[in-house]
């Protein structure tokens, strides 16, 4: 790809998440970020503030399972300041006090410990959107979402009755006590946040760069989430790394392999 | 880089999901995870390795054997990128097609040799014609099932061509591909299978598509998301939708009638000189001025028209629509209650076959022309004329109900 056509081509995508978030400012009452300090969620916040020019205008959730690495949280703590984020950390102290944890298993682990906060985050402030970092070529069943995606009161997600969704015309969930999630970065790929990255120089987290032929590709939990190994340890050599590579994005996340439909009944259940 | 969306549409089961598995597996588009996944699947339920698995990610699509909802993955092609949106073919689903096949640059009609066009495959070709996407690629599939016979393969490529003729399309420039999706014959690679065919899926796709219309050549039109206030200073954020703004552009905005100047375009931590098509940008005006969300703006001596009466080619997917019924219609930022005036040329639009002249009712999965009067001034553009601003999505209590294109615009 020549130098100016790449540029072109990122710009488009900014244009598209802007667009959206922008939306979804303009047709919600009370929205909020997730953000999970990845390198997704963490572009997704660098769109918001472009978006709103700097400030944004609502709250950004950390859904906290207790079980992150410690980087992640001297990361959170660090870009807080820096961007000037309205922080709010969601956890369910309950589960994690009854000692949920890897040890219950997968699915309950991630259903108790990140939808079931999440949850209890929504009841506490009443949120009608949530903006999300999800994208299409990260899973299969990511790639059925749409822009605006309805969640009932349960959080269900109703796959197999998607809204009529053309031309930037989005739906809202429509009754009380529901809520929307938002996708501004639906349309991207893992490659182009990288070099999304490297255009804008986002701050990333440390562990996506290699250390001793290690570096996390996909960051979640501790005891989910393994390195891969790759000697990438700067932006321009993971963007090298990613154009030639085969693997797949998730490949160290346990919850995407566990079993045969796994992620669409997490994702049916509210989960991220 | 250019990025193309091609939608795949044609009946069920003719083969549509596997084409695209095949594409994106001979390409070496695959992850070798995803690969992986397939095969632990089909072992573990004891089923045969399918390219559509690819595609149809959601346990009933693979226990059924069939796409339920659209979805999209990118494949690159030599100098472009293709994201491929895959749609269902039976008609239950209308809305997920309608959804995937909305944003498509191009559309590739996948027909089985075996049973040529069937109602499926007149409901998309309908449906694609009325969404405007011009560009078309047949792959006429199954080609090993005939023992890859030339005859057979042009037999149906008459009758999908005249077919074609008939919705107005023109059917002499439109290519036709013989394949075999299942055995990977032509998709990507050329068969040995039928010497007398010169070409692919791909070569067809990499030579029709031609660049997307930048609306370079079309009227400027900046539609109003949103008025924001950064430290004192009011920013009327949106898009331009068509053409270029430029600092110190005199603009109109409609229905509000204000006459402003561009004093600055502004992005976080920066100003532009000028914005294009596509650009999500804030405008700074001068004298600072009261603008709404689902306003739009052009050049002062090129305004656009706020209108009170429109009509559109329209296919409804709830409820009914009647004459002197009150919907919802959203057409860019604005969202206007509109009386349905006159219903005409009634189409089903499962088989595309016209129902009626005059109605005084569209029903679901019809398509129709209908005339509305807006309830407070709207500001619409022929399809024909400003693409980005002549498609619409009606609502009813917040629903989408349905979509069209504008064909007249009135006072």
């Amino acid at each position: 790809m020549k130098h100016m056509d790449k540029l072109s081509y990122l710009d488009n995508l900014e244009n598209l998440s802007i667009y959206i978030i922008r939306e979804a400012k303009a047709q919600f009452k009370k929205p909020a970020a997730l953000w999970s300090m990845g390198k997704d969620s963490t572009t997704l916040i660098y769109l918001c503030r472009k978006a709103f020019y700097g400030k944004i205008p609502f709250p950004v959730i950390h859904i906290d399972t207790e079980q992150k690495f410690p980087q992640m949280y001297e990361f959170r703590d660090r870009m807080v300041k820096e961007w000037g984020l309205n922080l709010i950390v969601a956890k369910n102290e309950e589960a994690i006090k009854a000692g949920v944890g890897p040890g219950s298993g997968k699915f309950e682990c991630c259903t108790k410990l990140k939808t079931e906060a999440l949850k209890l985050a929504l009841k506490e402030y009443g949120f009608d959107a949530l903006l999300l970092a999800i994208r299409r070529d990260e899973h299969g069943i990511r790639a059925k979402e749409r822009i605006f995606s309805p969640r009932d009161e349960d959080f269900y997600w109703d796959y197999g009755n998607q809204p009529l969704e053309m031309w930037d015309q989005y739906q809202k969930a429509q009754e009380e006590a529901t809520h929307t999630r938002v996708h501004p970065i639906l349309h991207w790929r893992e490659l182009d946040v990288w070099r999304y990255i490297q255009k804008e120089d986002i701050p990333i987290n440390p562990m996506y760069f290699a250390k001793d032929g290690k570096r996390y590709r996909s960051l979640g939990c501790m005891p989910c989430t393994s390195p891969i190994a790759s000697n990438a340890s700067t932006v321009d050599e993971v963007v090298e790394e990613l154009e030639r590579t085969k693997a797949a994005e998730r490949a160290g996340r346990a919850q995407d392999k566990e079993a045969a439909f796994m992620m669409q009944k997490l994702r049916a259940l509210g989960y991220m | 880089m250019e990025n193309v969306n091609v939608v795949f549409v044609g009946h069920i089961d003719h083969g549509k999901s596997t084409t695209i598995g095949r594409l994106l597996y001979d390409s070496d588009s695959v992850e070798s995870e995803r690969v992986e996944e397939i095969q632990k699947f089909t072992d573990e339920l004891k089923r045969r390795f399918e390219f559509a698995y690819f595609l149809d990610a959601l346990e009933e699509e693979r226990k059924g054997d069939m796409t339920i909802d659209t979805t999209r993955v990118v494949f690159k092609g030599k100098d472009r990128l293709y994201t491929i949106i895959d749609s269902p073919g039976h008609k239950e689903f209308l809305k997920n097609m309608l959804t995937g096949a909305s944003q498509a640059d191009a559309a590739i009609l996948i027909l089985s040799v075996e049973e040529g066009i069937q109602e499926q495959t007149r409901r998309h070709i309908f449906l694609v014609s009325l969404l405007g996407i011009k560009h078309i690629v047949v792959a006429i599939n199954k080609m090993d099932a005939v023992g890859y016979d030339q005859q057979a393969f042009e037999k149906i490529k008459d009758e999908m061509k005249k077919f074609l003729g008939s919705l107005g399309f023109e059917a002499e420039k439109i290519p036709f591909v013989p394949i075999s999706a299942r055995e990977g014959d032509n998709v990507f690679k050329r068969s040995e299978k039928m010497p007398w065919f010169d070409g692919t899926l791909i070569s067809a796709l990499d030579r029709t598509v031609s660049v997307r219309e930048k609306l370079l050549t079309k009227p400027l039109r900046f539609a109003v998301q949103d008025v924001y206030d950064v430290s004192g200073e009011k920013i009327v954020v949106g898009r331009v939708e068509s053409n270029v703004i430029r600092q110190n552009d005199e603009l109109a905005f409609q229905p509000s009638g204000i006459h402003v100047r561009v004093e600055r375009i502004k992005v976080f931590e920066g100003e532009l000189k000028e914005a294009k098509a596509g650009d999500a940008v804030g405008l700074v005006l001068s004298p600072p001025t009261t603008i709404r969300r689902g306003e739009v703006c052009s050049l002062a001596k090129d305004p656009p028209k706020a209108v009170g009466e429109f009509s559109g080619e329209l296919v409804l997917l709830f409820g009914e629509l009647r004459k002197g019924d009150t919907i919802v219609v959203r057409c860019s930022t604005a969202k206007v209650n509109c009386e349905v005036q006159d219903i005409s040329k009634k189409i089903n639009s499962e088989t595309g076959e016209s129902i009626e002249e005059l109605s005084d009712v569209v029903n679901p999965n019809e398509a129709a022309i209908v005339k509305f009067r807006a309830l407070e001034p709207l500001v619409v553009e022929k399809f024909s004329e400003i693409p980005e601003l002549g498609r619409f999505v009606i609502a009813k209590n917040d629903k989408n109900v349905g979509a069209g294109v504008t064909l007249e615009v009135g006072k």
